[in-house]
C-alpha cells in the first residue's frame, strides 16, 4: 500500500506527460468498469503497450475501477438492458449479432453494453478533467506542499525514504 | 510521434497474448472435461466421468476418451459406458458461442458395465422389488371347511336380519306410540255425544236451530281434520311397511352375494386362470415399460430445454438473468442454429446379443429452431442371440406443445433361454428356450403414452412345477405348459409417462382355461352348493322371527282401517242430518228463508 502511494506520488511528481498519465487512467476506466476477459479489454491492452501511456497509472486504475465496477454492477445491468432494448437500436443490434466478431465481444450482455457504454461516454470527460487537475496540481499544489508542515514530516518519514529509494533506482 | 508511440510495447503485448494463449491450451482439456462431467451430472443425476478430453484447434473437433455414464438407481454400474467420442466442431460457429457438431463418432458403447467406485451424487432409496417377489394367484383345490368358513366369517345376510329385526322392532314401537296419540275410541264417543246434542237442539225452535247450525259445522270440521291427519299417518305407516319389505327382499337375495363372495375369497373362480400370460410376464414388460418412461423423462428436459427460455417470435428475447452476469439479449438470425447441435451421430453399440450399428440425426436442444426432430436407426444382422434386429424412431419437440414422439422395434429370430416365468412356490415356471419374432410400435403424445407389440414365440421349452406335486391343478397346468411348443403374445401399453396400464393376452390364457377351468368350475359350483345349504340352515331360524315380526305390523294396519273407517261412518251419519223446516213457517220474516236454508254443508 505504501509502495502503491509512493508510486503515485512519484508518478505525479515526475516528469511524466500529463496526457500519459490520464490516457492510462482512462485506458483503465474502460478495462476495470467493464468484465475484464472480454474482447475489447484486448485492445486495450494493445493499445496501452503500443502507446507511450503511463502503466503505474493504468494498473492503479485498473484496481480501483475492477473494485468500482462491483458497486456499480446493478446500474450496468439496467443502463445495458435499457440500450439493448431500444427499439431504434434494434436494427444496429441485429446486424451486428450476425457479426462473428461482436458475438465474441459477448456485446448483447447487459453488463458488457452497460459498463463499455458507462466507461466510453466517460472517456473523454475524465481525460481531460484529469490532466487538468495533474497540471493544476504540479503548478499550484506541488510547490506549496513541498514547504508544508505535514509534508516536511512525510519527507522524515519512511514512506518517503521508499519514494527516494525508488527514485534513486530509476534514476541509476 | 515517436512521443506517443512505444514500438517495444507491441512486442510485449505479443508476448503476453502468447502467454494467456499457452495457458489456454494446456489447460482447455482439463476445462472442458470438468465442464462435461459437471453438466452431464447434473443432468443424469449420477456421475458422469471422462479419463480424458482432447480438444484440436486445427481443425476444431473434441474427442472423448471412455465416457461412463452411471445408473442413478445402480450406482455401482454405468447405464452407458463409450470407449471413446470423436467430433468434429464448426469452428466459425463455436466462435458464435454455438457448438455445432457436423458429425459425431461414438464407438464401443455398451450398457451395464460394472464401476469399480460408486457413482453416486445423492443417497439412493432402496429399491423395489419387482418381479422376484410376487406369487401367482392360482386357484384352490381344496374345498375348505363350510362350517368354519360361516363360523369365521361376517356374512352379510346375518349383517342385514339383524338389522332389520332391530329396526322392525323400533318401528312396532314407534307406531303403537302414535296409534295411541291419533284420535280413537274415545274421540268417536266423544263425537257421538256431540251429534245427540245436536238433535235434541233441532227440537228446541228457532233459537235452538239456528245455534244447531253453527255447532255442526264446527263437529265437520274437527271430525274431517282429526279423519286427515288418521289418513295421513296411515299413509306413512304404509310407506314404511313397504320400505321395510323391500329390505327383506333385499335379506333374501343376501345368501347368493355371500356364497359369490366366498367363492371368490377362498379362490374357487377359474377367472384367475382367464389371464395367466399377463400374470406370467406382465410384470416383466410394465418393468421395462417404467425404466424406458424413467430415461425418457430424463432426456425430455434436453429436449425442450431451449424451449423453457424461448419468448416470443418477434422482438428480441431475454434470458433469466443471473447475479453479477447480466442477461443476454438475443437477436434474430440470419441463417438461425440452435446453441447446441449435433447433425449426424454414428454409434456402435456392443451389447450382449451382438454389436449394434446405427445413426441418430439431429441431436439439439432446440429443435423449434432447427425445424427438425431427432431421427434415429439403429439394426443388426447375424447377431450372437438374434437373426436380426431393427429400431427406428423419433423425437419430435419442433412444436413443443405438439410433441410428437415415436419407435418402432422389430427382431426376428431372438433366442429365448434360461427366462424365469415364475418364482411362485406353489408353481414355477422358467423358458429354457425358444425362438421370438418381436415387432413392437410406441407413440408418446405429450405425456399420453400408447404401445402396441406382438411377438411369435416358436420351438419353446417350458419347464413348470415342481417335482413331487400333489396339487392336481398344478399337476395339470404344468403338463398344459411343457406341451406349449408355440405360442403368440399380444401386449398393450396405454397411460402416460407416470402411470402406465399394460395388458397382455396371449393362446397361453386358453391353453390353462382348457387344462384346468373345467375342474375349477365343479369344485367351485360343489363349495357353491355346500354353502348355500350351510346358509340357508344358519338362517333359517332368523327369517322365521322376521317374518313373525312383519305379522305384529298386521294389527296396527286393521287398528288405523279401522279408525278411517269409523270417523269416516260419524260424518257420513252427521252430512245426513237434516234441519227441520215445519217451525219456521210461522216465523214471520223466516218464510222466505225456510224455502231455500239448508245447512252450508
Amino acid at each position: 500500500m505504501i509502495k502503491l502511494l509512493a508510486k503515485l506520488l512519484r508518478v505525479l511528481n515526475s516528469e511524466t506527460e500529463p496526457g500519459q498519465i490520464s490516457l492510462g487512467f482512462c485506458f483503465a476506466l474502460i478495462a476495470g468498469l467493464t468484465p475484464l476477459l472480454s474482447l475489447h479489454n484486448f485492445v486495450v491492452l494493445l493499445l496501452v503497450c503500443f502507446l507511450r501511456v503511463n502503466f503505474a497509472a493504468f494498473l492503479m486504475g485498473l484496481g480501483l475501477f475492477t473494485g468500482i465496477a462491483y458497486l456499480l454492477d446493478p446500474l450496468f445491468h439496467h443502463l445495458g438492458l435499457a440500450v439493448l432494448t431500444a427499439p431504434a437500436l434494434e436494427g444496429i443490434w441485429t446486424s451486428l449479432y450476425q457479426s462473428v466478431w461482436w458475438r465474441l465481444e459477448y456485446f448483447n450482455n447487459s453488463i458488457v453494453m452497460g459498463s463499455l457504454v458507462f466507461s466510453v461516454a466517460l472517456f473523454v470527460p475524465v481525460l481531460f478533467l484529469s490532466n487538468l487537475l495533474i497540471r493544476r496540481y504540479r503548478q499550484h499544489i506541488l510547490a506549496w506542499v513541498q514547504k508544508t508542515k505535514i509534508m516536511q514530516m512525510f519527507k522524515a518519514s519512511k514512506l518517503y525514504e521508499t519514494y527516494q529509494t525508488l527514485s534513486a533506482w530509476r534514476n541509476g | 510521434m515517436g512521443k506517443w508511440i512505444r514500438w517495444w510495447g507491441l512486442g510485449a503485448f505479443v508476448v503476453v497474448a502468447a502467454i494467456l494463449g499457452c495457458v489456454w491450451i494446456f489447460f482447455v482439456d482439463g476445462w472442458v472435461r470438468s465442464l462435461i462431467e459437471e453438466a452431464g451430472t447434473e443432468a443424469v443425476g449420477a456421475k458422469v466421468e471422462l479419463d480424458a478430453a482432447d480438444l484440436s484447434l486445427f481443425p476444431a473437433g473434441l474427442t472423448l476418451a471412455r465416457v461412463q455414464v452411471t445408473d442413478p438407481k445402480k450406482p455401482m454400474t454405468n447405464a452407458v459406458e463409450i470407449a471413446q467420442v470423436s467430433m468434429g466442431l464448426d469452428g466459425l460457429n463455436l466462435l458464435r458461442r454455438k457448438i455445432i457438431v457436423e458429425e459425431m463418432v461414438l464407438s464401443g458403447v455398451q450398457v451395464g458395465t460394472p464401476r469399480v467406485t460408486s457413482g453416486a451424487t445423492r443417497e439412493v432409496s432402496p429399491q423395489e422389488e419387482e418381479s422376484d417377489m410376487f406369487s401367482i394367484d392360482l386357484p384352490s383345490l381344496e374345498v375348505p371347511d363350510v362350517k368354519h368358513i360361516l363360523e369365521q366369517e361376517d356374512l352379510e345376510t346375518v349383517r342385514l336380519i339383524e338389522a332389520l329385526k332391530a329396526d322392525l322392532k323400533r318401528e312396532k314401537d314407534v307406531w303403537k306410540s302414535r296409534l295411541k296419540e291419533l284420535p280413537g275410541k274415545a274421540q268417536l264417543a266423544e263425537y257421538k255425544k256431540r251429534v245427540k246434542q245436536l238433535k235434541k237442539a233441532k227440537k228446541g225452535g228457532l233459537k235452538g236451530i239456528l245455534g244447531g247450525v253453527g255447532e255442526v259445522q264446527a263437529l265437520k270440521q274437527d271430525i274431517e281434520q282429526e279423519l286427515q291427519s288418521l289418513k295421513g299417518a296411515k299413509k306413512e305407516f304404509e310407506e314404511k311397511i313397504v320400505l321395510l319389505r323391500t329390505r327383506l327382499e333385499q335379506v333374501k337375495t343376501a345368501p347368493k352375494r355371500d356364497i359369490q363372495h366366498l367363492k371368490a375369497k377362498y379362490n374357487l373362480s377359474p377367472q384367475g386362470l382367464a389371464n395367466m400370460s399377463q400374470t406370467l410376464l406382465g410384470g416383466e414388460i410394465g418393468s421395462w415399460v417404467r425404466q424406458g418412461a424413467m430415461w425418457y423423462e430424463r432426456a425430455k428436459p434436453f429436449l425442450e430445454g431451449a424451449h423453457a427460455l424461448r419468448g416470443g417470435e418477434a422482438g428480441p428475447e431475454v434470458q433469466t438473468p443471473l447475479r453479477g452476469k447480466g442477461m443476454n439479449v438475443h437477436f434474430n438470425e440470419a441463417h438461425p442454429l440452435p446453441d447446441f447441435l449435433i447433425r449426424k451421430t454414428t454409434v456402435s453399440v456392443n451389447l450382449d446379443l451382438g454389436d449394434l450399428a446405427g445413426t441418430v440425426h439431429n441431436i439439439t436442444s432446440d429443435q423449434p429452431t432447427l425445424g427438425l426432430p431427432i431421427t434415429f436407426t439403429f439394426s443388426g444382422d447375424q447377431l450372437k442371440k438374434v437373426k436380426s434386429v431393427a429400431l427406428e424412431g423419433a423425437l419430435n419437440h419442433v412444436v413443443p406443445t405438439d410433441s410428437k414422439d415415436h419407435l418402432t422395434v422389430q427382431a426376428r429370430g431372438y433366442e429365448l433361454g434360461n427366462i424365469v416365468l415364475s418364482k411362485d412356490a406353489k408353481w414355477p415356471v422358467a423358458l429354457t428356450s425358444g425362438l421370438g419374432d418381436v415387432n413392437m410400435k410406441a407413440e408418446i403424445r405429450g405425456e399420453v403414452l400408447a404401445a402396441t407389440g406382438g411377438a411369435t414365440l416358436t420351438n419353446l421349452n417350458l419347464v413348470a412345477g415342481k417335482e413331487g406335486d400333489t396339487n392336481v391343478l398344478t399337476k395339470s397346468l404344468s403338463s398344459a405348459v411343457t406341451d406349449i411348443s408355440r405360442l403368440s403374445l399380444q401386449a398393450d401399453v396405454k397411460g402416460t409417462l407416470d402411470q402406465q396400464d399394460v395388458s397382455l393376452s396371449s393362446d397361453l390364457d386358453r391353453i390353462l382355461q382348457n387344462a384346468a377351468g373345467k375342474m375349477v368350475r365343479e369344485l367351485a359350483t360343489k363349495f357353491g352348493t355346500e354353502l348355500q345349504s350351510a346358509i340357508s340352515a344358519k338362517i333359517a331360524e332368523p327369517m322365521q322371527e322376521l317374518k313373525k315380526n312383519f305379522s305384529g305390523f298386521d294389527s296396527i294396519a286393521g287398528d288405523f282401517t279401522e279408525r278411517v273407517t269409523q270417523h269416516n261412518g260419524i260424518l257420513k251419519n252427521l252430512l245426513e242430518k237434516k234441519l227441520p223446516t215445519k217451525k219456521l213457517k210461522g216465523l214471520k220474516g223466516l218464510e222466505k228463508l225456510s224455502d231455500g236454508l239448508k245447512l252450508p254443508f
